[in-house]
């Protein structure tokens, strides 16, 4: 068992027809390869930098869970014959979650202070190109 | 009015050109790792066209600049960020 960060991005328009049926089946297909879900989020819905499979749009889920190494080329099969799944990003991290999580939130705190001394108050600046701002993740 | 915006242009050039020789804010800030979902922080270095930003621009160690660059190809197949800029 490896903890691993795992990015979903579906289908807009499913997402929004039934969120729950479309979260559920993210967490069917890694419970199914035996991954142990320790965190699971989903981003707002956000426009993605360049077209895929016909979407200029996408819903991100987070997911965060531990999972036999062996399993990541099925996961990854699986989600490829997943029509509500346009993209799966999957990286193993070197740390167990909690500490991953607690490294994540030191990151984004002094990553974002350095955002403010070196242009301060550029935060707003962020809502003109439609609230990209507020679809960043959020602070673990 | 034509005038003051050539004017504007030029400085703006003559920024671009000169570098100040940057330490690397990473190494500043003395963060373990850089996170691939950091959309904010990825896109200073990169330019407009979605360029990933060379050492010499971005004063980043070499260490943090593979990192960097990582992050900003693990973001693009995501599409967080644009491969090639419109």
């Amino acid at each position: 068992m490896y903890p691993y960060e795992g990015m979903f991005l579906v289908d807009p328009v499913q997402h929004a027809a039934d969120s729950d049926r479309v979260e559920g089946t993210v967490k069917g297909l890694l419970e199914k390869h035996g991954a142990k879900i320790q965190q699971f989020e989903t981003w707002d819905e956000r426009k993605l930098a360049y077209e895929i499979k016909g979407h200029r749009r996408g819903v991100y889920l987070l997911a965060h869970f531990e999972m036999p190494g062996d399993a990541v080329d099925a996961l990854h099969a699986d989600c490829k014959l997943t029509e509500a799944i346009l993209r799966e990003m999957l990286v193993r991290l070197e740390d167990d979650i909690p500490t991953y999580l607690e490294k994540s939130a030191v990151y984004y705190e002094k990553v974002r202070s350095d955002h403010e001394i070196r242009r301060p108050g550029r935060r707003e600046e962020g809502q003109e190109d439609g609230g990209r701002e507020d679809a960043l993740p959020p602070v673990d | 009015m034509a005038r003051e915006r050539r004017d504007k242009k030029r400085d703006k050039k003559k920024k671009f050109k000169r570098f100040k020789p940057r330490s690397c804010r990473f190494t500043r800030l003395r963060v373990e790792f850089i996170d691939w979902k950091d959309v904010q922080t990825l896109q200073r270095l990169c330019t407009g066209q979605g360029k990933i930003l060379g050492r010499k621009r971005s004063g980043n160690s070499a260490r943090f600049q593979r990192m960097v660059e990582a992050a900003i190809k693990r973001a693009r197949y995501m599409a967080l960020m644009p491969y090639v800029g419109t």
